[in-house]
């Protein structure tokens, strides 16, 4: 399955770039400079000051069994995608990912997510970004 | 075991047929409308037998003094209604009502509908607090309550359809009453897609509650995973028979497809924010405390076991050694784990557990593979534990009738249990009970008795009149001791108990016994508080309890709020806070939930505050009833003390310890029946003190009324409620 | 009845019989304490629900395990 995987040796927060990858995402996914709509993110490193490292959906599927509307679903590849039509922004998805990365964004009604549209990959000066495959894991849904 | 959990009993293959069969009685176009700032600002009211449907608008008043839910309930109650009116009364209103804040997708718990009607069991308004999409699809197809009053001459079907803006009432001669599958056949019915079944809810009760006095209602959801209609109780005080009353058969409200903003609250932002953290810390922490998203409710059956709390044979005991057969346990393996469980969308505390896939052993679905809605903690207390019966197979077969036989599992275990002691006591036999031999554990016999009562045969029919008319059946016919009968009889106001033994918690004895609607434990639960930690000793601070805990309780009802998000997760730093049992974060969820929608900002007092004046109406208009004083405040001596010798003499090195430190008397040398009789008016004589200082707390006379000078205080002073207080020396 | 003069700490006001490295656990388990939402101090100090296995409670303690609140 795909999913966007993340070099922390190469990336190193923020420090030497631009933050391109925020900003490549928020214009993909919702064409704007507004890094509060990426789905990939530099986020503060708790007990470290000022430091910053990616956060980012590793398309674990945890979210996908949460959501009481099924508008998440894998798709083929194993990535996580949303249906805007019938997500009721509930954002238990939020609360739920293990990783933290399914975000609330204060004005927009879906969650946001990574979808592996490798906008990033591209733009990160780096090459600390790519889309990666890694075995299916075992199904989540519970027999009973 | 891998076993299909989607496989069960289908219903609707002659829906179409069923369907074509209705005869339109009348057709009402409306606006589609949705909430601003949580209020349409318009309610629906329905008159069945003048056939008429019209809107009539919210005033601020009632916005600022009843809220929404419970309040509103109680208000259009008090207009509909004369002290004089009977339940069965064309009069007689339903009112559901979802509150300011209910159908916001994002806090757990918020898609409660609150129902209010004048109870067959009670003769004093009853409310019921009840999940599934009913309510939230109503308001956002725009109205913040419905009314159905009158009475049909046929079986008919009333539909709001949001998506169409039309109201309809129709006949619906063929589908059957029941709700496991009328619910299924009615969804089927009106969703006009496969997609659009989520959009399509339903309010329906079932034979039973045509043949007693107990009838609930269900109120379904679509369950997307399961491919079933699910079903959610209003369960207490014979909502479902008076709607059974009124010829109607369900009541189908189909929505628009449901977002997120749907309230237009003031500010997102704002509820966002406490509704993700409270993800966020059941997500954390839910699996090291209550299990509520495997278990349900059904957690607490070993720990009430453990504290001697679950009721055993009529509440005779609280404990048994079979309670493991019925343990959390075997319901997380029977629940079917990892579907999202919440009664409307958000809430990710996901206890409305289903175990599938159960083949129903008796009766009129006898083969069938059902999914049965539960069992919940009281289901498990009151249909198993309560009348000896320790089997998890009969217990989701008691379970799965009740719902669909549209009748309520706590008044039926209660009032089953009842019938257990009596026939054990040689007050019933078997020839009194027409054949059924009511001996504790005996499943089939409760599960034809249970029949009975969906057939208005027999016994049965008896039995579905409760506890408080099978007293006074059974007095006059000369069975029994009338006073033993009286002890026993769990039932005040002729509600019945919900499953908890508060005999060592005098403040749990007033949380029962001092409630507006009878003994439910959703105004008070104080027997931890009270008996395990030793928090409240004096009579002034089990008082307080008394007067904050059931406020703060009925402000969940005002606002279509569920309770359980409240308290049964806690976060991370509970134990620091000043009052953990308030669990003050959570109180500012709240408070910031309802500023956020509505933008009438209020603080953790104002809570309080608004409750009040409900609170106290309510109990004015059980005054005006005919049943709101201190003599209806009165529990049955099994809730405070032993009856029985058996009784005694099960816990009696802690009676004798009671009898030796707290009373005084050295029980050494007395007989059972003498120790009995000082006990009992040890603890008669403190629960009077206890009423004393709870009526003092909430500003009442000592005959339990209100005076104008409070009403004037919360600003309910209208003419009529002072008129009945002031009858009663208020 | 525990014998005059024997080890003893107070659980929530009433008098248990107390042992060499008692831990917070051994507390619970001799009082059926099974309910998951508590909050115990022992003298007054908090103790996390990570460290009942761990903590001891010293001979003449006052424990409290408060309990809140759950279900229906
Ligand atoms: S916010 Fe949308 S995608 Fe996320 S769980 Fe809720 S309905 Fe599903
Ligand atoms: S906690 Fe349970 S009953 Fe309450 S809203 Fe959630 S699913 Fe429904």
């Amino acid at each position: 399955m795909k999913y966007l995987q993340v070099d922390f040796e190469k990336c190193d927060g923020g420090r030497h770039c631009n933050r391109e990858c925020e900003v490549a995402c928020s214009k993909t996914l919702y064409k704007t400079g507004d890094v509060a709509y990426s789905a990939i993110r530099l986020l503060p490193v708790k007990g470290q000051d000022g430091a910053l490292a990616i956060n980012v959906c590793n398309q674990c599927g945890e979210c996908v069994e949460v959501c009481p509307t099924e508008a998440l679903r894998q798709n083929k590849l194993g990535v996580v995608l949303l249906d805007k039509k019938v997500c009721v922004a509930c954002y238990m998805c939020v609360g739920f990912c293990p990783t933290l990365s399914f975000r609330q964004v204060t004005g927009l009604h879906e969650p946001v997510k990574c979808i592996v549209c490798g906008a990033c990959v591209k733009a990160c000066p780096r090459g600390a970004l790519q889309v990666a495959e890694k075995p299916q894991p075992e199904p989540l849904i519970a027999a009973r | 075991m891998a076993e299909d959990y989607t496989k069960r009993t289908e219903y609707t293959g002659e829906a179409a047929q069923m369907k074509a069969a209705h005869v339109l009685l009348r057709e009402v176009p409306f606006t589609p409308s949705l909430p601003e700032l949580g209020y349409n600002n318009r309610t629906l009211h329905i008159d069945l037998t003048t056939l008429t449907v019209t809107e009539k608008p919210v005033t601020q008043q009632m916005k600022d003094i009843f809220i929404g839910g419970r309040g509103f309930g109680l208000w259009y109650l008090w207009q509909a209604i004369k002290p004089t009116t009977k339940w069965n009364d064309p009069e007689n209103d339903i009112i559901i009502s979802p509150g300011p804040l209910g159908g916001n997708t994002q806090y757990p718990g918020s898609g409660k509908s609150l129902v209010v009607t004048l109870s067959p069991q009670t003769s004093i308004p009853i409310d019921s607090n009840v999940g599934g999409y009913f309510g939230p699809l109503m308001k956002f197809s725009g109205f913040d309550a419905l009314e159905i009053q009158g009475k049909a001459e046929q079986d008919v079907i009333v539909v709001i359809d949001g998506q169409k803006g039309v109201v309809r009432i129709e006949t619906a001669p063929l589908e059957p009453s029941d709700s496991h599958v009328a619910a299924e056949i009615f969804t089927a019915e009106y969703a006009e897609t496969e997609a659009d079944r989520r959009n399509v809810s339903i309010v329906s009760a079932g034979r039973a509650a045509e043949n007693s006095l107990i009838g609930c209602l269900n109120f379904s959801w679509y369950d997307l995973r399961r491919k079933a209609t699910r079903l959610k109780q209003a369960g207490r005080g014979g909502i479902g028979t008076v709607l059974r009353d009124k010829k109607v058969k369900a009541l189908v409200c189909r929505g628009p497809q449901v977002r997120g903003d749907m309230n237009h609250p003031a500010d997102m932002a704002r509820i966002t924010k406490v509704a993700t953290k409270l993800h966020k810390e059941i997500h954390d922490f839910d699996d090291q405390q209550c299990h509520m998203r495997r278990q349900g409710t059904a957690h607490l059956v070993e720990i009430m076991d453990a504290y001697d709390l679950l009721p055993v044979h009529n509440f005779q005991y609280g404990n048994h050694p079979d309670t493991k057969k019925i343990a959390s346990w075997i319901w997380d393996a029977r629940f079917t784990q990892g579907i999202p469980d919440g009664c409307w969308y958000g809430c990710s505390m996901a206890c409305s557990k289903g175990a599938d896939g159960h083949i129903v052993k008796t009766g009129p679905y006898k083969g069938h593979v059902v999914t049965v809605d539960g069992p919940e903690y009281e289901t498990a207390g009151g249909c198993a534990a309560n009348c000896g019966i320790f089997e998890p197979d009969w217990l989701l077969e008691s379970n799965f009738y009740c719902d669909t036989y549209g009748i309520c599992t706590i008044t039926f275990g209660t009032l089953t249990a009842f019938i257990m002691e009596c026939y054990q006591r040689g007050i019933l036999n078997k020839e009194r009970t027409g054949g059924l031999e009511m001996t504790w554990g005996n499943a089939e016999a409760q599960m034809e008795l249970l029949h009975q009562m969906a057939r208005g045969e027999g016994f049965g029919k008896i039995a579905g009149l409760g506890v408080l008319r099978m007293k006074r059946i059974f007095t006059e016919r000369g069975w029994g001791d009338p006073q033993l009968l009286q002890d026993i009889g769990m039932e005040i106001k002729g509600l019945e108990y919900s499953q908890y033994m508060s005999k060592e918690s005098l403040a749990q004895q007033g949380g029962y016994a001092l409630t507006n609607k009878g003994p439910q434990h959703d105004e008070a639960w104080l027997i931890f508080m009270d008996m395990v930690n030793k928090q409240i000793p004096t009579f002034e601070a089990k008082a307080e309890a008394l007067y904050y805990f059931p406020l703060f309780r009925t402000w969940f009802g005002l606002n279509g709020l569920c309770k359980l998000p409240w308290n049964d997760i806690e976060p991370e730093d509970n134990a620091q806070t000043s009052e953990p049992a308030k669990v003050p974060d959570h109180v500012y969820n709240y408070c910031e939930l309802f500023s956020g929608i509505t933008g009438r900002e209020i603080q953790k007092q104002d809570i309080i505050t608004m409750s009040e004046k409900v609170y106290n109406f309510q109990r004015v208009f059980n005054i005006r009833m005919g049943k709101g004083l201190r003599l209806h405040d009165t529990p049955p001596y099994r809730s405070v003390g032993p009856v029985t010798r058996e009784e005694y003499e099960s816990r009696a090195e802690r009676y004798d310890t009671q009898m030796r430190e707290e009373i005084g008397v050295n029980p050494d040398g007395l007989s059972v029946d003498e120790k009995i009789a000082i006990t009992r008016r040890y603890r008669e004589d403190r629960y009077q003190k206890l009423v004393d200082a709870v009526y003092t707390r909430r500003g009442w006379t000592t005959d339990g009324v209100p005076p104008v000078s409070k009403l004037q205080e919360l600003g309910i002073d209208f003419p009529e409620l002072v008129e009945v207080v002031k009858q009663h020396g208020g | 009845m525990a014998a005059r003069g024997m080890a003893m700490i107070r659980v929530n006001g009433d008098p248990i019989e107390w042992h060499e490295g008692m831990t917070v656990r051994d507390v619970l388990v001799a009082r059926n304490y099974k309910f998951p939402l508590i909050i115990v101090t022992v003298n007054s100090h908090l103790v996390r629900r990570e460290a009942y296995d761990t903590t001891v409670v010293p001979d003449e303690s006052s424990v409290r395990v408060v309990h809140l609140m759950s279900g229906g």
